[in-house]
């Protein structure tokens, strides 16, 4: 009985002892740790811009484009360039209509703004300052073509809920957005970047074509492109008309001026009756021949005349105003400082092409702007000239469209105007 | 040939008709009790010493037999558990009353699976494990086939509450194709599965009569699978086991509701046995088991392709694909979506090319398993059979056992099992020296379906993935807008989510139900239905020639056909043309021979040939060395193997990013393998071109050695057992990806993605090795109480980088129980506790992959006996502690289970 007792005991305490290790419980499913995300410390990028005076009158022109909680919001990420008062001030004289002289205190340029002018105005200037990215000046390219920047700005959400217009930073040649320069280091804030930027950047609001069917001196590229354009309806892949028109397009065009196309097609005309380069010698032995080239060149009808159908065939016309184009966003300030050819859309019918050949001079560091730029053509003697007209205090590359020569900023490209027609032979 | 079925007909019929000679019968009546308790015993033996005739206690332990010896005769009156007795019958007119007195169980068991031939199982060659009727009433468990968790070396996979897989030395998961079970010797595996479907037909609690697990290698005596194990079940003969038994067991389950409301388990089995004559025997058995399943509630972020679990969840991983979370493994890489915006777009082009650096894998949104399940788990079985003694020495059996149920199983997908129904009919002649048996296993998936299928196609019904407007094109636009209004990745995401999932059906909405259930009776691939009416035929026979050969060994030989006929209408198999039928054949041959009192010598080969592989010869040799009496050591080398599976021969299944399909030659011309050849997927993904031959598959094989102990020490008190093993497996069964021109050309490296995907499957050129060990101890104390405790290990070895075995095995796990058949006064109060304990081990299977954590379960129960009815009433736990548990990934979470159990005429 005793050993029974003895028995009992021990195991007993087996069994004490296995229900002391019971209470370890069986595991739940091992997890994985998770990071919660959390909101980035430090002020959104209003409060950046609000806490810096000389930003107040873009802050003001945030406020009135409802645009604040947008960029507020440090769950979202956006990158913003911002002008300084003295910046705004040159944009609310010229929008103003300079009612607002650049003298005006303060609160006169800041009550225009939330007064003034429309809240549809303000949200598309903000809108199209800001990138829905992080982009700190280290990310921005140097590049070319330039990348472009989806911008918040969708100037009609009723055509597509994806329309958006598009931004050009770039780091080539300085520090710019678009044909403006960055001047300053970058502003961080919580949820992204601040680029200081010399002028206001407006979005641009017409399309490439509204500009050449309209300006007075483009009418013989008006002519060329629609002679180019014959048989061809609007709406097709290949009408020129339509990539002009289309926001979906990104170009640059080299505008030759009516003179330009006048002087290129006497002497085209000259040679097709003569079978002589147009030259002083020359015209003065055939003058008959070149009054009449000077004649049939005088008039944009020149595109249209029968008797040069078999000169100036759409192809051939199709040919030189497509040798004017490029399938990219070229500002001036883009230009490379060496010669370089670059690709048109002629390249997409004669691939071995070179193309154009870009060059800019720039200016002082103080005056960073292009204070010349070329390009030319393979067939041409010499480049021709983009039309900087200096215009102070705006620098030439900024007169607004459509009162500018250069860097005339559209929907869907840009347009320089040139001093001579580019010939791709 | 015909000429030996002709002797071996005539031979039978001899055997049957061995009648004695035409003497005056003589009908001795008689009682027998427990010398103990005075409680009367059923199903005890009462045979006539020197004489074949013998009989049965009834239930109310009364027997008469007959006999045409003169009298005085001896009878021999036995009973496992109980002291044999010798009574002498002077007077046919006695009353006989006999008190049999109990005895240590300890070792004395008799096993019949190990060797075929009934033999002490502390004498059998191999490892074997035996539950008896009285384990299983002693037992905690809710359901007889749970306690087959607490033997010694043995592995189990929970897909859910009726859906359990064993298996031994390793390679365990939910519906185990190298483990074989075998009902009254019928192999039950769905046929066109290859595993049994739990215990969802088969035996009830109150119609068992004992257990038999053979662990490790098995094929030499009992075919192809059972390469890690057969677990035989035998059910009680209604000669000896009469009367009207059941058992209803009422509990409770879902007691914390973390998974569920607390529910009700529902566990009725029901037997009625009658012995009409002495020739002359029939049982029905039924069984009900209704229930809330437990359900998986694992809700981890899977990484499919590589095949591991990864941080995230649906709020965090825009592709989060939950392991038990249905629909969101389709997934689909964004840029498709957003690259075709940017064609339309081109001025977003840039800003998406800064999105699309690499892939923006996005999957659709699941529904919990939870959800869609159908929360009723159902088991409803019944059986019968009739027992006709031709002569006293052979019995015919007619039986029929026909289930149907609902349960939930676990394969490369979750399917619910949903009235699926088996029926297995068998005639069977039983002679002392041979047997013959016929049957058929008629399977009917019923309403069964693929869970992920079901709720894949359920999303493309409601909204489409692909088009202009499908659920990519709303979620890339939307993702996009966000992006554009700079929105972190997540935030976009998340916003595109509810954007694309905008009127996505909501659980338990009538739209919901109504199309749930019209796709879940669709056929895969389309829908989720699994159509398969697969049957098998099996025919087998075996002859002891040892009266003839005893003088120099026992020899046993026997042989078997078997036929599997697919049919799934061309949903599962490739069957179009009508059933796809598969025979095998097989023969084998045993010999044994004590060479010395101590030793016995046992040889057995084996030779199967299935009309699609090459023959297989599996030889084994065992042997039993006694060191003492009730002292045996036992040595044995064995083979197993088994052939590729129904679905891994014939399965054709076109699964949208891939077709899965069979190892039949059939296929490579139906697939043109031969003209447009297939490459090695993941080598092309690595611009390496490698052509894959689409070769015969050979079997799947193990070579095992063993060694062992079991012996009774201690004063016959302790039962020691002991094995080690070391196998050999060769001829890996797996898959691979392999890619071919959709168009004929050349193969090329974009036909990793655009070209046509095959999963075939291959043998492993890899070898690897597994080793383990087993203790068990099992140990009387005093008045009726008893400790045991057994401890087993399993390792893999030889692995080669990045195989994929699916071992599935703890390294070790142990399991200890504690408890009393009978103490108190009348010795009416019995107890049992188990204790079982299992390492974490690295689980690998068809669904996912990950780690499972160590697990410790403790069941109990508490029983109380009325002796006048033979009834018992139980209070019984499973898991008492309801600590959840899983044992792979994406199984159910099994918590307590709390019964009580009231069971009429069962002892």
């Amino acid at each position: 009985m005793i050993s029974i007792k003895h028995k009992f005991k021990t195991w007993g305490f087996l069994f004490i002892a296995l229900f002391i290790i019971l209470p370890a419980c069986n595991k739940e499913v091992e997890q994985f740790p998770e990071s919660t995300p959390v909101a980035p410390p430090g002020p959104s990028l209003g409060e950046t811009i609000a806490a810096i005076p000389n930003n107040s009158l873009f802050y003001n022109l945030i406020v009135r484009s409802g645009l604040l909680p947008t960029i507020n919001n440090k769950a979202t990420t956006f990158t913003v360039f911002v002008p300084d008062n003295t910046a705004m001030k040159l944009f609310i004289n010229a929008a103003s209509g300079g009612l607002v002289p650049l003298n005006a205190p303060d609160a006169i340029f800041s009550g225009f703004i939330s007064s003034s002018l429309p809240v549809s105005s303000a949200a598309g200037i903000v809108g199209y300052n800001i990138i829905p990215q992080l982009l700190t000046s280290a990310g921005i390219p140097s590049a070319f073509p330039n990348f472009q920047y989806a911008t918040i700005l969708n100037p009609a959400p009723s055509l597509s809920a994806f329309l958006r217009l598009t931004i050009f930073p770039a780091s080539r040649n300085g520090s710019w957005v678009n044909n403006i320069p960055i001047t300053g280091p970058d502003v961080p804030a919580a949820n992204g970047v601040i680029h200081p930027s010399a002028f206001l950047v407006t979005p641009p609001q017409r399309y490439l074509w509204d500009r050449i069917n309209t300006d007075a001196g483009l009418t013989y590229l008006k002519a060329a492109i629609t002679r180019a354009d014959s048989g061809v309806a609007a709406t097709s892949p290949v009408s020129l008309i339509g990539a002009l028109n289309n926001i979906g397009a990104n170009l640059t065009v080299f505008a030759p001026t009516d003179a330009a196309f006048q002087l290129t097609l006497t002497g085209a005309i000259f040679q097709g009756l003569t079978g002589l380069p147009l030259t002083p010698a020359n015209a003065a032995a055939h003058p008959v021949e070149y009054a009449q080239a000077v004649a049939l060149a005088s008039s944009t009808d020149v595109f249209t005349n029968p008797l040069l159908f078999s000169v100036l065939t759409a192809q051939t016309v199709k040919g030189i105003a497509v040798y004017h184009i490029l399938g990219n966003r070229a500002f001036t300030n883009n230009f490379p400082t060496t010669a370089t050819f670059y690709p048109t859309l002629l390249n997409s019918a004669v691939p071995i092409h070179p193309g154009v050949s870009l060059q800019a001079v720039f200016g002082a560091a103080s005056a960073p702007f292009a204070t010349t730029a070329t390009v030319k053509g393979v067939g041409n003697a010499t480049a021709s000239n983009i039309l900087i007209i200096p215009a102070p205090p705006i620098p030439a590359a900024l007169i607004p469209e459509p009162f500018g020569n250069s860097d005339q900023h559209y929907l869907n490209g840009v347009l320089h105007k040139i001093d001579q027609v580019l010939l791709p032979l | 040939m015909r000429i030996s079925l002709r002797y071996f007909t005539l031979f039978a019929i001899a055997n049957i008709l061995s009648f004695g000679s035409f003497a005056q019968i003589i009908s001795i009546y008689g009682n027998i009790k427990n010398s103990s308790s005075n409680e009367s015993l059923s199903a005890v033996s009462i045979t006539i010493k020197g004489a074949i005739s013998g009989t049965f206690t009834d239930d109310k332990g009364n027997f008469k037999v007959n006999t045409n010896k003169p009298l005085p005769v001896t009878l021999l009156v036995s009973s496992v558990g109980y002291s044999i007795q010798e009574v002498q019958v002077t007077n046919a007119s006695d009353f006989v009353q006999v008190g049999l007195t109990p005895s240590s169980l300890l070792g004395q068991e008799i096993v019949i699976s190990a060797t075929r031939v009934a033999e002490r199982i502390l004498e059998s060659p191999v490892s074997i494990e035996r539950v008896s009727a009285a384990n299983i009433r002693n037992a905690p468990a809710a359901n007889f086939y749970d306690i087959i968790s607490t033997l010694k070396g043995v592995d189990v996979t929970t897909s859910s509450l009726t859906f359990r897989s064993p298996t031994t030395r390793g390679f365990g998961g939910s519906g185990n194709v190298r483990f074989n079970q075998l009902v009254d010797g019928m192999d039950n595996q769905a046929p066109g599965l290859n595993f049994s479907v739990g215990a969802i037909i088969g035996l009830n609690e109150v119609d068992i009569d004992n257990i038999e697990l053979l662990s490790g290698a098995s094929s030499a005596l009992y075919g192809p699978g059972g390469m890690n194990g057969t677990l035989l079940m035998t059910s009680k003969n209604p000669f000896k086991f009469q009367g009207l038994s059941f058992v209803i067991k009422e509990g409770i389950m879902h007691t914390d509701g973390s998974e569920r409301q607390l529910s009700p388990y529902n566990n009725w089995s029901l037997r009625w046995a009658k012995k009409l004559s002495d020739k002359f025997a029939f049982k029905i058995t039924s069984e009900l088991i209704q229930a809330k399943d437990w359900i998986g509630t694992d809700y981890r972020d899977y990484n499919r392709s590589a095949g591991m679990l990864k941080a995230g969840t649906r709020a965090t991983d825009p592709n989060y694909d939950g392991v038990n979370v249905m629909g969101d493994e389709t997934t689909a890489d964004l840029r498709q979506v957003l690259n075709g915006v940017a064609a339309a777009a081109p001025f977003l082009a840039p800003f998406i090319s800064t999105l699309t650096t690499k892939p923006i894998n996005v999957s659709r949104t699941g529904y919990n398993e939870q959800e869609i399940i159908d929360p009723n788990t159902l088991n409803f079985k019944v059986g019968g059979s009739f027992h006709y003694k031709i002569s006293p020495n052979t019995e015919a059996i007619l039986a029929g056992y026909w289930g149907t149920g609902n349960t939930i199983y676990t394969g490369a997908s979750r399917y619910s099992i949903k009235d699926f129904k088996m029926g297995q009919y068998k005639f069977e002649l039983n002679n002392k020296s041979w047997m013959f048996r016929a049957y058929t296993t008629q399977e009917n998936a019923g309403q069964s379906y693929n869970l992920s299928a079901t709720t894949q196609n359920f999303n493309e019904a409601w909204k489409p993935s692909p088009g202009a407007n499908g659920w990519y094109a709303q979620y890339g636009q939307a993702y996009l807008s966000s992006k554009l209004a700079g929105m972190s990745d997540i935030d976009a995401h998340s916003a595109a989510r509810s954007v694309a999932d905008v009127g996505r059906p909501a659980i338990g909405t009538p739209q919901f139900n109504n199309l749930y259930n019209t796709i879940r009776k669709i056929p895969v691939p389309a829908g989720g239905a699994l159509l398969d009416r697969s049957d098998l035929y099996s025919a087998e026979g075996s002859y002891n020639l040892s009266s003839f050969t005893h003088a120099v060994a026992d020899i046993l030989i026997g042989a078997n056909f078997r036929r599997y006929s697919l049919n799934s209408q061309g949903t599962l198999f490739a069957d179009y043309d009508g059933p796809i039928t598969i025979d095998e054949v097989g023969a084998y041959i045993q010999a044994s021979r004590e060479l010395t009192n101590n030793l016995k010598i046992t040889a057995s080969a084996r030779y199967d040939k299935n009309e699609n592989f090459k023959g297989r010869f599996t030889p084994r040799v065992t042997a039993v060395i006694k060191v003492a009496a009730n002292n045996n050591i036992r040595l044995s080398y064995q083979t197993a193997y088994r052939f590729p599976s129904t679905q891994m021969q014939w399965i054709n299944l076109d699964l949208n990013s891939y077709k899965l399909i069979g190892g039949n030659k059939f296929f490579e011309k139906f697939y043109h393998f031969d003209t447009n050849p297939i490459y090695d997927r993941e080598a092309l993904t690595r611009s390496s071109k490698v052509q894959e031959v689409y070769k015969v598959l050979r079997p799947e094989a193990i070579s095992s050695f063993e060694g062992g102990y079991k012996g009774l020490l201690m004063n016959s008190k302790l039962l020691l057992d002991i094995y080690g093993y070391y196998g050999l497996y060769t001829d890996f069964l797996g898959r691979k990806s392999v890619v071919q021109s959709k168009t004929g050309a050349p193969v090329v490296l974009a036909d990793t993605l655009t070209g046509q995907v095959y999963s075939i499957p291959i043998n492993s050129t890899a070898k690897v090795n597994t080793y383990g060990f087993g203790i068990g101890l099992d140990y009387s104390l005093p008045l009726n109480f008893s400790v045991g405790l057994n401890v087993a290990s399993d390792n893999l070895t030889n692995v080669p980088a990045n195989f994929i075995t699916s071992f599935n095995s703890p390294k070790y796990k142990l399991n200890a129980t504690f408890g009393n058949i009978g103490f108190g006064k009348g010795k009416r109060v019995g107890f049992n506790i188990v204790y079982r304990w299992q390492d974490g081990f690295y689980f690998e299977g068809d669904l996912a992959n990950g780690n499972i954590p160590t697990v410790q379960t403790l069941d109990a129960q508490i029983s109380y006996k009325l002796p006048k009815t033979k009834s018992l009433l139980k209070f019984g736990a499973t898991n008492l502690l309801n600590q959840y548990y899983y044992n792979a990934v994406g199984n159910s979470f099994v918590g307590g289970l709390y019964y009580v159990s009231f069971g009429y005429n069962i002892y």
